[in-house]
C-alpha cells in the first residue's frame, strides 16, 4: 500500500513540454508530442511532514521504501537516499532535462518532482533502460555508443530518458531529424553532440543516420 | 643517456603536397609515422571504450561520490560588488544542528570586490542543514563604490578595483606566450603587444582605409557538471588525503593541494574517473573565483569527516570563470587593389577582477601578407567574478575583431571577402581549405543568392561568411608517463594519469596501443583518471592527444622490443631476424612462428612492462606557428545563416568546419569533437551572454533558463572536412583540435549576417534588436 501526498507541483512544469523553455530562439515546429503528465489526485484528510513521511514506489523494477520530508525532490531522493546517481543534478530548477526520469512511462524532470509524487508509481531512470536487453544495454543505447551520441556524458541520462520516450511513442518507427530535435529541445547539451544523438536515435529505430 | 640524434626521411604535408623531410629524433624514439604509415586501428572511428558506462549511469563523476559520514559543504557569498568587511561571526553556525565544521574565508578589514566571493563556508550532515547554518552567519559590510561595465571602468574617476598589484593566474589551459602585463594605470593594465612592421606607416601609405569598433560579450563555460570537489584525510595525523575532483587537471589538483595542506604530492591522490565537462575553467583545485579546494580540504579537517563541495548553477555561473568580453578597434589600410598595408588593433577587454583578457593571435598570425601588423590589448579590471581560460582564450573574440573588419574593408574596396584573406594567408594548408570550401560550399552561388535577395529586399534573407583559425602544436615534452603492460594472458593495458573531459582520451590511448601491438582492440584495457597512474598533462590547451599518445606508442614499442626479445628466444633466431605480423605473431624468417597467446606465455614473472614519455616537438612541416618551433594548426569555417527581416532573427543553418588535426587518431570522436567547437561558437555568436546589473553589480541571468545555450533546436547543419597533415612532430603524428574548431565559427556566421543583411553587425551576441538597428542604418 502507498500512501499519496496532496503535494503537487504546477503541471506547466510536468513533462517534457518544459524543456521547450531553454530551447532557446527556436520554436518547435509541432508541440509537444504529449500532455503533461497525470498529476495523481489529491488524498483527502492525509498531511504529511514537516518530518521525513514513509515512501513507496517502484524504481527500475523494484519496490522501494524510503522517508524523506515532503520537501524532498525525486532528483535529491533518487542521489541522496538511494545511491542511484546516474540521474544528473544540473539547474536543479527544470531548465536543462539532465534529470528526467520516466514516471509511468511519461519524461519528466525530477528536479521538479517531489519524492512523495510518485508514490505508488513506476519510475525508470537510466539505469532502468537496459533492463531485459542483451548486455544490460537497449538498442537505443548502444546506438548512443556507436554514433558517439555522447562526450563528457553528463546530459546523457537525460537525452537516453528523452529518446527512449520518443521511440516509445513512435513505437519504434524511426522518428524525423525534427522530431527527434523537438524531443531532446530541453535537454541541456554542452558539449555540442546534438547531432550524434540524432544520428543514433535514427539508427537504433533503424531508419540509419 | 646522452646518444646522438637519429636522422629520418620522412613523407610529411598533405594531400597533393607531400614532399620528403629531414627530421632528427632523440635517442631511443621510434621512427615517427609519417604519410607513408598504414595504421589499422589508429584513425578509425571507433566507438569509445567507456562509452557503455555513460549510457547506463554506471560512470562516476565526482558529483556522484557518496562516502560514509560525507558531509555536504556550502559556502557564503559576497552579496555585495564591493564592500569591506566590518566584522564576521560563525559562532551561531558552528553551534546549528548537524554542523561538523565551519570556517571563516574572510576576516574584518578584508575587501570583497565581486558578488559570490568567498566569505565563509560550512560542513553539515545534510545540504538543508549546510543551508540552515550559512544563514546563521552574521556579516557586516559597509558598501563601497563598484564598476561592472567595461567602458565604465576605463574612465579616469572610475572606483579603483585593485588597491594592490595584481598577481596573474595562468593555468594549462592558458595559451603558452600569451600573457604577461605592465603596471596598471587605473583600472587598465595593458598586456605585451604584438608588433611587426610599422602599422602607422602602413596606414599613412594606404589609399582605403577602414576603422570601426568590435564588441564581443562575457560567455560562461557552463559545463554541465559543475565545480565539485570531495576532500577525505585518510589518516588519523591527517597526512595523506584522497580527493575526488571534477578537474581537467589531476595533477595541478595534487600539486595545490599539498602545498595549501603542506603535504607532499605523493600523499595526495587525486581520482576523477569521469569529468562532466570543463572548457577551461576546471584547473587546479580551486575555482579561479572561489577556494574550493582549501574549503572542502580545512572543513575536512575539521570535522575528521569526508567533505563533499558542489558548486550550484548560480555560483558555477558567476565565480568560477568566464570568457572575458573585449572592446577592439581595428583600423586597416589597402591599396586601392586590394593589398592589406596596415592591420591595427587596439584591444581592451575585462576578465572581472582577474586577468587574461587578451585578444589572440588571429590578427596578427593568419593575414601575414600584410607587412605592418599591431595588436595592443589591455585587461581592465571590473567588479565582477575573475575570466579564465576558456577554449582557445583570446581567439574567438579577437576572430569577430579581424575578420569582420576584413569584410567591411572588402565591401568598400569591391572585393570577395574569401578572396582577400587568400591573397594575405601564407599557411599553405589554410589556403587549401579555404580553396576547398569555396567549392564544397558553393561560395560564389550563395554570394549571388544573398545579393539577389537584398537587391529585391526580401523578408527572409540569406548570406555567407567565412573566417579562419590559428592555434600552436603545443603538445608537452616528458610530461605524461604512460606504462603498458603485457601479462602472461595475453592481455595489454596501457595507465596514465590523465583524465577525459570527454574527447574520449582514453579510446585513443587504446588505439594507438592496439596498432603497435598489432591486438585486437577488445584485448587492450586503459586505466585513467588517478594520480597513482602516471604523470601527465591537462585536458586543455589542445595539447592532450599530442602529450599522451605519443607517449603510449614509445612505451608500446618497448614491450614490443621485449616481446620479439622473448620470440628470439623461443624460435631460436636473432632479434633482428623476427618480424611483428597481425595479431601480434612473431615470425622468423624460416617461416617459423609464435602466436600471441602463446608467446605471452613465456613472458618470465608477472609480465612485461615498460613506461615512457615523448620528446620535445621534433618538427613543424610545412608551416610554423609565429615563429616557434612548434606546427602552426589551421582550420577554416564557412557559415550560411537565415535572417527574419521583420524580427531580426539571425539563425545559422549550415556550418562548414574544414580542419588540420594532423595525424587523425579516431575519426569519430574526432567529428563530435569538431560539432562541440561549432556549437559552441554558435551560441556564442547568437545568444549568449553574462548579463550584469550595473546597480547591484549581480549577474542577472545565473541559471540555464535565461543565459542562453544552444539548445537541439538551434544547431545548424554541420560538415565536417579533414586536410590530414603529417607535420613530423612526434611518434603518432597528433595534433590538438579543441581549441581551432571553435575559433572561427561566431567570426563566419558574423560575416554571414552582414552577406544577409548588407550591413555589419558589430557587436556579439548578434540578438534580433541589433539585427534590426543594422538593418535600420542600411534604409
Amino acid at each position: 500500500m502507498s500512501k499519496r501526498s496532496g503535494i503537487t507541483r504546477r503541471g506547466l512544469f510536468r513533462g517534457i513540454g518544459t524543456a521547450t523553455l531553454v530551447a532557446g530562439c527556436a520554436t518547435p515546429k509541432a508541440p509537444p508530442p504529449e500532455g503533461p503528465a497525470q498529476t495523481p489526485p489529491v488524498t483527502p484528510g492525509v498531511t504529511l511532514g514537516p518530518g521525513p513521511a514513509p515512501l513507496q514506489f517502484e524504481l527500475n523494477g523494484q519496490a522501494v521504501t524510503t522517508e524523506v520530508p515532503p520537501s524532498a525532490t525525486l532528483l535529491d531522493t533518487l542521489r541522496l537516499r538511494l545511491d542511484a546517481t546516474g540521474t544528473k543534478k544540473v539547474c536543479d530548477r527544470g531548465s536543462c532535462g539532465a534529470c528526467m526520469v520516466l514516471v509511468d512511462g511519461q519524461p519528466q524532470n525530477s528536479c521538479m518532482t517531489l519524492a512523495h509524487d510518485v508514490a505508488g508509481r513506476k519510475v525508470t531512470t537510466v539505469e532502468g533502460l537496459g533492463a531485459g536487453h542483451d548486455g544490460g544495454q537497449s538498442p537505443l543505447q548502444r546506438a548512443f555508443v556507436e554514433r558517439d551520441a555522447l562526450q563528457c556524458g553528463f546530459c546523457t541520462p537525460g537525452m537516453l530518458i528523452s529518446c527512449t520516450a520518443l521511440l516509445a511513442r513512435t513505437g519504434g518507427a524511426a522518428p524525423s531529424a525534427d522530431a527527434i530535435q523537438d524531443a531532446i529541445s530541453g535537454n541541456l547539451c554542452r558539449c555540442g553532440t546534438y547531432p550524434h544523438v540524432v544520428a543514433a536515435v535514427k539508427s537504433a529505430a533503424g531508419g540509419g543516420a | 643517456m646522452a646518444g646522438a640524434d637519429t636522422r629520418h626521411t620522412l613523407t610529411l604535408g598533405f594531400e597533393g603536397a607531400l614532399k620528403k623531410v629531414s627530421v632528427a629524433t632523440p635517442p631511443g624514439e621510434p621512427r615517427p609515422w609519417d604519410a607513408d604509415t598504414k595504421t589499422q586501428v589508429v584513425g578509425e572511428a571507433v566507438p569509445r571504450v567507456d562509452g557503455h558506462l555513460k549510457t547506463s549511469g554506471a560512470a562516476k563523476y565526482t558529483h556522484d561520490i557518496n562516502l560514509p559520514d560525507m558531509q555536504h559543504a556550502l559556502v557564503l557569498r559576497s552579496p555585495h560588488a564591493c564592500a569591506v568587511i566590518k566584522s564576521i561571526d560563525i559562532k551561531a553556525a558552528e553551534n546549528a544542528p548537524g554542523v561538523s565544521a565551519c570556517v571563516a574565508l574572510a576576516k574584518a578589514s578584508d575587501r570583497v570586490l565581486f558578488v559570490g566571493q568567498d566569505v565563509a563556508a560550512v560542513a553539515a550532515a545534510t545540504p538543508e542543514a549546510a543551508r540552515e547554518a550559512l544563514a546563521r552567519i552574521q556579516v557586516e559590510y559597509e558598501k563601497q563604490p563598484f564598476v561592472v561595465a567595461l567602458e565604465k571602468a576605463m574612465q579616469d574617476d572610475a572606483p579603483l578595483v585593485h588597491t594592490t598589484a595584481v598577481k596573474e593566474r595562468r593555468t594549462e589551459g592558458d595559451e603558452p606566450g600569451a600573457g604577461g602585463g605592465a603596471k596598471a594605470r587605473g583600472n587598465i593594465r595593458p598586456a605585451p603587444s604584438m608588433k611587426k612592421g610599422d602599422a602607422k606607416r602602413g596606414l599613412r601609405q594606404a589609399k582605403v582605409t577602414h576603422e570601426a569598433v568590435y564588441t564581443t560579450q562575457v560567455h560562461t563555460h557552463t559545463a554541465l557538471e559543475t565545480h565539485s570537489i570531495v576532500v577525505r584525510w585518510d589518516d588519523a595525523k591527517q597526512a595523506r588525503m584522497t580527493v575526488w575532483c571534477s578537474t581537467q587537471s589531476i595533477f595541478s589538483v595534487r600539486g595545490e593541494m599539498a602545498e595549501m595542506f603542506g603535504l607532499k604530492p605523493q600523499d595526495v591522490h587525486v581520482i576523477t574517473n569521469f569529468l562532466g565537462g570543463g572548457f577551461g575553467a576546471k584547473f587546479g583545485a580551486s575555482a579561479p573565483g572561489s577556494r574550493l579546494g582549501f574549503i572542502a580540504g580545512e572543513l575536512a579537517r575539521l570535522s575528521k569527516k569526508p567533505v563533499s563541495l558542489l558548486l550550484d548553477r548560480r555560483e558555477e555561473h558567476t565565480c568560477t570563470g568566464n570568457r572575458p568580453d573585449s572592446h577592439q578597434r581595428v583600423t586597416l589600410g589597402a591599396t586601392e587593389g586590394g593589398a592589406l598595408t596596415a592591420i591595427h588593433v587596439v584591444g581592451h577587454g575585462s576578465a572581472g577582477i582577474g586577468t587574461g583578457a587578451g585578444i589572440g593571435r588571429n590578427a596578427f598570425g593568419i593575414y601575414t601578407k600584410c607587412p605592418n601588423i599591431l595588436v595592443e590589448s589591455a585587461d581592465v579590471f571590473t567588479h565582477a567574478g575573475p575570466g579564465t581560460a576558456f577554449r582557445a582564450p583570446g581567439h574567438p573574440q579577437g576572430a569577430f575583431g579581424i575578420e569582420s573588419a576584413l569584410n567591411e574593408l572588402a565591401a568598400k574596396l569591391g572585393l570577395d571577402p574569401l578572396e582577400l584573406r587568400i591573397a594575405h594567408n601564407e599557411h599553405p594548408v589554410r589556403r587549401r581549405q579555404f580553396e576547398l570550401g569555396r567549392d564544397a560550399f558553393q561560395w560564389a552561388d550563395k554570394r549571388r543568392r544573398a545579393a539577389d535577395q537584398r537587391g529585391r529586399n526580401t523578408r527572409m534573407r540569406t548570406g555567407v561568411g567565412v573566417a579562419a583559425s590559428i592555434w600552436g602544436d603545443f603538445g608537452r615534452a616528458k610530461a605524461a608517463s604512460v606504462t603498458v603492460t603485457v601479462t602472461p594472458n595475453g592481455g595489454v593495458e596501457v595507465r596514465n594519469g590523465v583524465q577525459d573531459i570527454g574527447t574520449g582520451i582514453g579510446t585513443v590511448m587504446a588505439q594507438v596501443a592496439a596498432e603497435v601491438l598489432r591486438r585486437p582492440l577488445s584485448t587492450v584495457t586503459v586505466k585513467i583518471g588517478d594520480s597513482e597512474l602516471g604523470s601527465s598533462v591537462g585536458s586543455g590547451g589542445s595539447q592532450t592527444t599530442s602529450s599522451v599518445t605519443p607517449a603510449v606508442r614509445n612505451a608500446a614499442e618497448q614491450v614490443k622490443a621485449r616481446l620479439i626479445a622473448l620470440a628470439a628466444e623461443a624460435l631460436e633466431a636473432p632479434a633482428a631476424k623476427i618480424t611483428w605480423g597481425e595479431g601480434g605473431v612473431a615470425s622468423a624468417r624460416k617461416g617459423k612462428s609464435i602466436e600471441f597467446a602463446a608467446l605471452c606465455k613465456k613472458i618470465k614473472g608477472e609480465s612485461i612492462s615498460e613506461s615512457a614519455t615523448r620528446p620535445q616537438t621534433y618538427g613543424s612541416h610545412p608551416m610554423k606557428f609565429l615563429g616557434s618551433p612548434l606546427y602552426q594548426i589551421a582550420g577554416v569555417q564557412f557559415a550560411e545563416v537565415e535572417v527574419d527581416t521583420w524580427t531580426g532573427v539571425a539563425r545559422a543553418r549550415k556550418v562548414l568546419a574544414i580542419h588540420d588535426c594532423g595525424r587523425v587518431m579516431n575519426e569519430l570522436t574526432l567529428r563530435s569533437q569538431i560539432n562541440g567547437g561549432v556549437i559552441l561558437g554558435t551560441g556564442y555568436a547568437l545568444m549568449e551572454q553574462r548579463v550584469m546589473d550595473g546597480r547591484s553589480g549581480v549577474m542577472l541571468n545565473a541559471n540555464l533558463e535565461s543565459y542562453k545555450c544552444l539548445g537541439a533546436r538551434d544547431v545548424p547543419e554541420i560538415e565536417v572536412l579533414l586536410t590530414e597533415v603529417h607535420v613530423g612532430n612526434n611518434s603518432t603524428g597528433a595534433v590538438g583540435i579543441g581549441e581551432p574548431a571553435t575559433i572561427p565559427t561566431a567570426a563566419a556566421i558574423a560575416g554571414a549576417v552582414m552577406d544577409a543583411i548588407g550591413a555589419p553587425v558589430r557587436a556579439l551576441p548578434i540578438t534580433p534588436d541589433r539585427v534590426l538597428t543594422a538593418l535600420g542604418a542600411t534604409s
